[in-house]
């Protein structure tokens, strides 16, 4: 993958202050997923400042796609298009009276037309599941709707490269899931997404690359594996070890027979304690439970109901953005809205069916996530895509 | 201290919040400047009534919530038409009295009908501002501000200001909650200590919120620009001419009335 931002030996000190980032060394690929984990006042905000020239380094150079950044406002102003920041207080970002306001806010100021105004308001809002929310002021909305706000007010500005600064702080779990998912949706659309965070239960399975920072340094970085395993790193960064991986570690250390890869996911655990104990998995009676895939563009909504009148499902997940608010429109109260595919894996390893609901590129990323775990684990979990006949093509 | 907000949330909330702005803002304005040219108290009397029951029972503001709202004004009208009972004269004297032999203070058949009109002008007036900031909330009249090329400037200051209202009045509800609850408020002089340190920080605290405003601004490419939004459904023929017909029918009525004197 090739490099889209480049950190070389940058260090900003605020007044009075010791450096709050020194010599840091930071490469970024396109489209990967990094989380920057460290306690407070690590860092981390003033590193994600100066990506995008709201600080400039006292020493040290950042370029972004090969060339450095330059300070003057034209280029400034390219540079924070391309590069989006979502600020950690959405209350600190909505400048606007209204939803729809705020978010066109970028684009007027980009010299958008009006048509093209309008067209990417609506699509921003779409993507974060806001639409019919036009209209309201920003105080009547609640912590996580302000939140989807601020990341369409980023959005519609389509930019390369997302920044956010802590984006499940004051957000309930349900909230920072629903979050989490649109940014690997968005991830999943090209575009590069850099989070910090000090929630490590988060950031360890949705990250491609974690950077644990401490006292203004990176000191350490690599996959979550790499990056969580050593302990005096993570007791350094005033962190701790993500429970998955501490519960991996315990087996190990009383003599469980553990793979070189280490666990990420529930999933992975499960399969791990499963293969050591039982060597097979326990099936139940009526052997692995049925995964159906339905592509909301597709299938319409009294189409998902009448065959789910038909069918025994047990749970329903969604997938993606659009999926939501068609789920919702169609009155599905979904079971699963984040890691759904792990956890419908799960369920059929169960013996239980489930139903995903989601779109275009995401249905074959269901197909190959299921496929490939089955050759790894030599399973034959079934697959099937939803029809709007309803008759079911098998591709398991 | 949560008028404001409760104005604002009623307004966000009513029944007529779809009818198009203009229909609302004509019956509201044109009903004012009727109440203005009115010479006696009919038209304002009819005018109070028929806003207050449009205001009630068709925006569907509470009844108990908009008394109140109106009791507001009603404490300022009824001292300044005392004043002008006890010190105007003209007509017959009813009840006279010196005070320190100085001030003259009487009440006279003119001073009270003049007294009567001011007060129901007054009540009229308002219950025609009500109408409006109740129907129609600030974010439709930005639209028209807008529309009616009002300066941009001017614009852009009152939506930011609308935006920050709400926040500093959150923060001054908390920093007065954590105040009560450590008995910042028990005894006078504490009193004036808590509240100087309210005022202080909320201060300080929109001092950063300007910063924090620019900062927000500037990651989101500022040039001087703020979206505007003129999104509201058309003016509806049957609403329109309904405001119409009721605003000829005052005006009527104000004509046919202009020789009483009650």
């Amino acid at each position: 993958m090739d490099s889209i931002i480049e950190i070389r030996n940058v260090t900003y000190t605020y007044p009075y202050c010791p450096p709050a980032i020194h010599e840091v060394n930071l490469t970024i690929r396109k489209g990967e997923k990094i989380a920057l984990v460290g306690s407070n006042g690590a860092g981390k905000s003033t590193l994600l400042l100066t990506l995008n020239g709201m600080i400039r380094p006292q020493k040290g150079q950042i370029s972004f796609n090969g060339r450095p950044i330059s300070y003057d406002r034209a280029s400034l102003r390219t540079i924070r298009q391309k590069i989006g920041f979502v600020f950690q207080d959405p209350d600190v970002q909505i400048v606007a009276p209204t939803v729809w306001q705020d978010v066109a806010f970028g684009p007027v100021n980009l010299d958008y037309t009006e048509d093209e105004i309008n067209s990417a308001v609506h699509t921003a809002l779409h993507l974060v599941g806001l639409e019919g929310f036009e209209k309201r002021p920003p105080y009547h909305l609640s912590g996580g709707e302000k939140k989807r706000v601020a990341i369409a007010g980023v959005l519609v500005m389509d930019p390369d490269v997302l920044i956010l600064d802590e984006p499940t702080s004051m957000l309930d779990p349900a909230g920072s899931e629903d979050i989490m998912d649109l940014l690997d949706e968005l991830n999943h659309q090209g575009k590069t997404i850099i989070i910090s965070t000090h929630d490590v239960e988060l950031a360890y399975p949705w990250a491609d690359r974690i950077i644990l920072m401490d006292k203004g340094r990176i000191i350490a970085s690599g996959t979550p594996e790499e990056a969580f395993s050593d302990k005096e790193m993570v007791r350094r960064a005033r962190l701790k070890t993500p429970i998955l991986l501490e519960l991996c570690q315990e087996l190990r250390s009383r003599g469980m027979k553990t793979p070189d890869s280490l666990p990420r996911t529930v999933l992975d655990i499960i399969r791990i304690i499963e293969q050591d104990q039982h060597g097979a998995i326990r099936l139940s009676d009526n052997g692995y439970g049925t995964i159906h895939v339905g592509d909301v563009d597709q299938i319409s909504g009294p189409q998902i109901n009448a065959i789910l009148a038909g069918t025994s499902c047990d749970t329903i997940g969604v997938m993606g953005s659009r999926a939501k608010i068609c789920a919702r429109q169609w009155g599905l109260i979904p079971d699963i809205s984040y890691a759904v595919i792990d956890k419908c894996i799960l369920n059929a390893m169960n013996g239980r069916t489930s139903l995903i609901l989601t779109t275009g590129g995401m249905v074959t990323r269901v197909f190959e996530r299921v496929t490939t775990f089955n050759q790894i684990n030599n399973r034959s979990i079934p697959v099937r895509a939803l029809t709007p006949s309803g008759t079911e093509g098998d591709n398991s | 201290m949560l008028i404001h907000d409760f104005l604002e949330e009623a307004a966000q909330k009513n029944a007529l919040l779809l009818v198009n702005p203009y229909t609302k803002l004509l019956l509201g304005l044109g009903s004012i400047v009727l109440v203005l040219f009115s010479p006696n108290s009919i038209t304002p009397l009819v005018i109070t009534a028929t806003l207050s029951i449009t205001t009630i029972f068709l925006a569907k503001i509470p009844a108990r919530f908009y008394v109140k709202l109106l009791s507001i004004p009603l404490g300022f009208a009824v001292f300044s038409v005392l004043a002008i009972i006890l010190l105007t004269g003209g007509g017959k004297e009813l009840w006279s009295f010196s005070l320190f032999s100085v001030l003259p203070l009487s009440i006279t058949t003119h001073s009270l009908q003049k007294g009567l009109l001011v007060f129901l002008r007054i009540i009229g007036g308002m219950c025609a501002l009500f109408f409006i900031s109740l129907t129609t909330p600030m974010t439709d009249l930005f639209g028209v501000m807008k529309e009616v090329k009002i300066p941009d400037l001017f614009i852009d200051l009152s939506m930011i200001i609308y935006r920050f209202i709400f926040l500093f009045m959150e923060k001054t509800h908390q920093i007065h909650h954590a105040q009560l609850m450590r008995l910042g408020y028990s005894k006078p002089k504490e009193a004036m200590r808590s509240y100087s340190m309210l005022f202080g920080s909320i201060f300080i605290r929109s001092w950063d919120a300007g910063e924090n405003l620019i900062n927000a601004m500037d990651c989101r490419c500022y040039k001087g620009k703020f979206a505007k939004m003129i999104q509201y459904n058309p003016i509806e023929i049957k609403s329109f001419c309904l405001v119409l017909i009721y605003l000829t029918g005052i005006t009527v009525l104000l004509v046919m009335t202009m020789n009483y004197s009650f």
